[in-house]
């Protein structure tokens, strides 16, 4: 475990935040989801984000991703400042420099599989790179289903399926939400492994949200995040490390694993 | 469960919203018909009040076989009567207790207004008739009364719209002559005459032009003070009857004018009732579809529901109380749009000079009844959803995503195809059937409705099995040229086949109507081009715009240097009857002779045309069939007593007589006084070595004082035909227009309705990158599929129908299939912009959809 290192310029990163605040609504019921956040995520590796419920893991992802726009801070993807984007800057970014896996709910049911995982090419108009697809759709497993619609596919399958997509236009950074949320072990372990081997092998930069010790064991490196602040980090995490690192980070000892298993936010 | 069922309503306000809208429409034409039909009767009937104010009222007998009271024409009531002699008047007046007797002297004028064209107001009669100062009906307001030929007196609103003042000259055709005359008075009638124009005469003049034959159809009888109806009649009874006149109080006149009223306008209503319920229909697919979607996504509120002890009926009665809710917002709004929409009609026929008085009623039956029609509507159009919701299983309620059960379509596509084939077989038969199978030809009406009713439901009912298939195909442009947004749109339109073939069902109907009528009138106008051009040999025709040529310029038109012959076509209504048959009312024709040498072309079938020169008779084939006449029959053909004997010596093939009987002029002449006798048509022959273009300016030149004239070639004669087959068609078009706008409506509904269910889609697509522009592409491909798809089922269906018409029809002059392709690309091009136009709401909508909400949207 090493102090929060993010240095001031955040160059040499795939993506950083600076002093990024977010609040939602105003005075009395104003809830700061970030509260001056400071971040880097690493080129090539795989970084997990865990916290308690409501500790403002989806609201940074959302921000990073420009799916939302912060009340103040920056934002830097891939060396682009998401602050200064309009919306159709914003657009064209999600397609060409961002991956983004949702906890559910990824794919679009009336296409084949393969043409959710094109579809962010075929959008921005985009020739499909036959050697990348295939790689990535190899890595994937699901070579022989990609004629098959989301309804003919299981949870993980469809999961891997928003991967692949999330992967097949070599974005600057994938970001996934509890991308295992909804999944049996043996199908998180897929997709885990998959977005693990992206990185190692495919040399692709993701950064994931999770509950779950295990799946943050998968990571190179995990933030813990509590109440809208970044409050401590653990390189090459083990399942044991990280929970002992969880009951450290919690308010009042309690594991907020066991805290966020009761109320999923 | 009420209260449920309100909230849902009140917190979806927006989704009900074109539904109301679609019962709205349709009911506002419902109720827009009842009230314009209220209004027209107190108009008219109020006319008969004020203009028919006697005490009794003495007219002929029926004549044999006629049938009671007829349908009023022009006021003239009672049309197959025996006319009474005028002599009768002084008969009358010598009766103790009779203060005032008027006959009834009128007829057909056209009155010339100041700016030289004749005064015509749209429908309403132009009529002449005797100042009789007795009459109090009629007031001299202003100058003096017409003493003689040259003076006439014109009704206050008459003066106004002809532009002419007390002192003006001006002309006046009557009695078939050009007469110029002085303005010299002006007559108040005693009510509203909705617009009709009114010219009177001295009585002296009027007798000779409208009873030349010293007869009238009825006369008024006005009693002493103290004398009651009934007592009037009594006195008269007696001195009537000597002249086979029958009598009877000015109530029961009044109660019979009123009947022939109601029932004209029966027609009307239930012409326009029929195009209301059209429209009603195709606003009960947007109600079903909005209901349907409606319960899909609230399939896990209602398992909720009957988790926590609700029972499927409590479920069943809480969509159909919505429905009702939305069937009877709708109908209120659409009696408020019926009764605006007949104000606004009437402001418009006041411009046009018909002055419409009767108030507009808001009255408790056009409410009630259109408030229950509408609600009916929406409650059956729920009914089916209503059913599926009531079903849902409580186990739903705890699964995760609701699985879109798509029930097999298996059911629909056999019912369907079998209504199809069974249907087209039904309309082909009809019209292929040999004449020799006498029971097809006497119930083809009967038979191709039942066979086209049943194509049209067959489409609708296999419309979602063949959707997925069709909309493919059509979507393949727009999949390859528009890379993801063509298949996403494609996905989206083929995902739930049943919502898109509903959706483009509701237009289906209206194109499928529009397409009929479009081939119907086109081959009409080629039909009558063909008569024209086959069997008016004639270098010219001419015609009136009050349908009557006046004698006197036909004899005009003769004198013309260059006009080598003129034909005059006269008809006029009498009773015919074969020997054994009773007579009945038609129309014979009068022609000289010698126009069929020069200026018809008509087929003998039988016979010998020849023979006409020796007084026999031709008819028509068609009708000779029917009635079995054969050549060398007689026929006996009659009119206000005088009647004359003639054989058949021809059968003919003709279009362009228009009666079964035609008659040579001098035999006409024998029963057809001249005062009953019309003559529409008048064929000019050019003499030999004059330029026809020359012969046309000379004559148009002769007739421009009867400003009624018109003189054409046959090419302008086809195209004036041809226009008042548009102009009909023009009017189909219009009442057809609001169940298509409705049907547009349900496009709009549809998609906004599944905007909102593919929220989290929308969200996901914009999340992965798709703009905004792209996202409304792709509801816009959606929308112009869906609306293509309606167009094209509802066209072939209504051409296909409208095909087998010609050879049903072919005897009643409708000889010549013809497509309208021009017609039908510019439906296609229409649907494309329709679906365009449908699409703009829901797109903003779509594309406004913030995406992190969208995408956490449940
Ligand atoms: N759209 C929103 N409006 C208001 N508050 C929100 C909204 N989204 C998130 N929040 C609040 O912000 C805080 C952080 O939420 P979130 O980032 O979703 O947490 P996590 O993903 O870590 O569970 C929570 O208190 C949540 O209630
Ligand atoms: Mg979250």
């Amino acid at each position: 475990m090493r102090a929060l290192a993010a240095d001031l310029t955040g160059a040499g990163h795939i993506a950083s935040a600076r002093g990024l605040v977010k609040v939602y609504g105003k005075g009395e019921t104003a809830v700061r989801a970030l509260d001056g956040v400071d971040v880097d995520f690493a080129r090539g590796e795989l970084t997990a984000i865990m916290g308690p419920s409501g500790s403002g893991k989806s609201t940074l992802m959302h921000c990073m991703a420009g799916l939302d726009t912060p009340t103040s801070g920056t934002v830097l993807v891939g060396g682009e400042d998401v602050g200064r984007m309009n919306q159709r800057a914003l657009t064209k970014l999600r397609r060409t420099r961002l991956g983004f896996v949702f906890q559910a709910f990824n794919l679009i049911p009336t296409l084949t599989a393969e043409e959710n995982i094109t579809l962010p090419l075929d959008i921005a108009r985009a020739s499909v790179d036959r050697e990348w697809f295939d790689l990535v759709v190899d890595a994937v497993g699901l070579r022989d289903r990609l004629d098959h619609r989301p309804n003919e596919l299981s949870g993980g399958q469809q999961q891997r399926v928003a991967c692949a997509r999330a992967l097949v236009s070599r974005p600057a950074v994938v970001f996934a939400d509890e991308p295992t949320g909804n999944l049996d072990s043996r199908s998180s372990g897929e997709v885990l492994g998959f977005l693990r081997r992206s990185v190692d092998d495919l040399a692709q930069s993701v950064v994931m949200v999770t509950h779950d010790p295990t799946a943050a064991s998968y990571a190179h490196r995990v933030l813990f995040l509590a109440d809208g602040r970044l409050v401590g980090e653990l390189e090459a995490p083990t399942p044991e490390t990280v929970l002992e690192a969880l009951r450290a980070y919690s308010p009042a000892g309690r594991p907020a694993g066991q805290h966020a298993a009761q109320v999923r936010a | 469960m009420g209260r449920v069922a309100l909230r849902g309503i009140r917190a979806h306000l927006v989704r009900f919203l074109l539904s109301v809208l679609a019962v709205a429409l349709g009911v506002a034409f419902v109720a827009g018909t009842f009230s314009l039909r209220t209004m027209l009767s107190s108009t008219f009937n109020s006319i008969v009040e004020t203009t028919m104010l006697g005490d009794a009222y003495a007219r002929g007998a029926l004549e044999d076989g006629a049938e009671g009271p007829s349908v009023a024409e022009g006021g003239d009531v009672g049309g197959a009567r025996e006319r009474i002699p005028l002599t009768l008047v002084e008969e009358l007046e010598a009766v103790d207790g009779v203060a005032t007797v008027v006959p009834d002297i009128a007829g057909q004028v056209v009155l010339v207004g100041a700016d030289g064209t004749a005064v015509i107001n749209t429908q309403a009669p132009s009529f002449g008739m005797a100042y009789d100062p007795d009459d109090p009906t009629m007031v001299l307001s202003d100058g003096r009364a017409p003493a003689t030929a040259g003076e006439v007196a014109l009704e206050t609103v008459t003066m106004e719209s002809a532009g002419l003042a007390i002192g003006d000259s001006t002309t006046v055709i009557v009695g078939g002559a050009l007469v110029p005359v002085e303005v010299v008075g002006e007559i108040s009638g005693s009510g509203p005459l909705a617009g009709a124009t009114i010219t009177t005469f001295d009585e002296q003049t009027a007798l000779e032009v409208f009873a030349p034959d010293g007869k009238t159809a009825t006369i008024a009888v006005y009693a002493e003070d103290g004398v009651d109806q009934a007592e009037l009649v009594d006195a008269i009874e007696s001195v009537a009857a000597a002249d086979d006149a029958e009598v009877l109080t000015g109530d029961l006149m009044r109660e019979e004018a009123s009947a022939s009223i109601e029932e004209a306008l029966g027609f009307v209503e239930t012409f326009l009732l029929v195009f209301a319920a059209i429209s009603l229909f195709v606003g009960a697919f947007i109600i079903a579809n909005t209901f349907t979607m409606s319960v899909r996504q609230r399939m896990r509120e209602l398992a909720l529901l009957r988790a926590v002890g609700a029972s499927p009926t409590q479920v069943f009665a809480s969509v159909l109380i919505q429905a009702a809710v939305v069937g009877v917002l709708g109908s209120l709004a659409g009696v408020a749009g019926g009764l605006g929409l007949v104000s606004l009609l009437r402001v418009v026929f006041e411009q046009m000079g018909m002055d419409l008085t009767g108030s507009i009623p808001l009255d408790g039956f056009t409410v009630v009844v259109s408030v229950l029609i509408g609600t009916v509507v929406s409650v059956v159009a729920a009914a089916l959803p209503a059913r599926r919701a009531a079903l849902v299983p409580p186990v739903e309620a705890m699964r995760d995503d609701v699985a879109d059960v798509e029930h097999s379509l298996r059911t629909r596509a056999v019912v369907g195809l079998l209504l199809l084939v069974l249907g087209g077989a039904t309309v082909a038969f009809t019209a292929l059937a040999p004449d020799s199978i006498t029971w097809v030809a006497d119930n083809a009406g009967v038979m191709l409705g039942v066979g086209a009713g049943a194509v049209v439901i067959g489409m609708l009912a296999i419309a979602p099995v063949i959707a997925r298939t069709t909309l493919r195909i059509m979507a393949a442009p727009f999949v390859a040229g528009l890379k993801p947004i063509g298949t996403l749109a494609r996905g989206n339109v083929t995902r739930n086949p049943r919502r898109t073939a509903s959706t483009a069902g509701a237009l289906m109907i209206g194109m499928a109507l529009v397409g009929a009528a479009s081939v119907l009138a086109a081959s009409t106008q080629a039909s009558t081009a063909t008569i024209v051009e086959d069997e008016f040999t004639g270098d010219l025709i001419v015609q009136s715009a009050t349908y009557a040529i006046p004698q006197e310029a036909i004899d005009t038109m003769a004198d013309v240097d260059g006009v080598g012959s003129a034909d005059a076509i006269a008809f006029a209504s009498v009773r015919i009857a074969a020997e054994g048959e009773e007579p009945a009312s038609d129309y014979v024709i009068g022609v000289e002779t010698v126009a069929f040498d020069r200026a018809l072309n008509v087929t003998v079938v039988d016979g010998d045309l020849a023979s006409l020169d020796s007084g026999e008779a031709a008819v028509k084939r068609a009708d000779a069939e029917n009635r079995d006449w054969q050549v060398g029959d007689e026929l006996t053909v009659s009119l206000d007593g005088a009647s004359v004997t003639v054989p058949i010596g021809a059968i003919i093939d003709t279009r362009a007589l228009g009666s079964p009987v035609i008659l040579p002029m001098d035999v006409y002449e024998r029963v057809v006084p001249a005062t009953a006798s019309t003559v529409d048509t008048v064929i000019i022959e050019a003499a030999d070595g004059v330029a026809v273009a020359d012969l046309q300016a000379d004559l148009t030149e002769t007739v421009k004082p009867y400003v009624i004239l018109s003189v054409m070639d046959q090419e302008a004669f086809a195209s004036t035909l041809a226009d008042q087959v548009d102009q009909v068609l023009t009017i189909l078009y219009a009442l057809l227009g609001l169940s298509i706008v409705i049907a547009v409506l349900g496009i709009v509904n549809t998609l906004a309705l599944s905007v909102i269910e593919r929220t989290r889609e929308i969200g996901l697509l914009r999340a992965v990158g798709l703009g905004r522009l792209q996202l409304a592409g792709t509801v816009t491909i959606e929308s112009v599929l869906t609306a293509v798809f309606g167009t094209v089922t509802g066209v072939l269906v209504g051409v296909g129908l409208a095909s087998a018409l010609p050879a049903v029809y072919a005897d009643e002059g409708l000889t010549a299939l013809v497509i309208p392709w021009a017609s039908l690309g510019w439906m296609l091009a229409l649907a494309v912009v329709v679906g365009m136009l449908a699409a703009v709401w829901p797109a903003v909508r779509a594309a406004r959809l913030p995406v992190l909400e969208a995408v956490s949207y449940e």
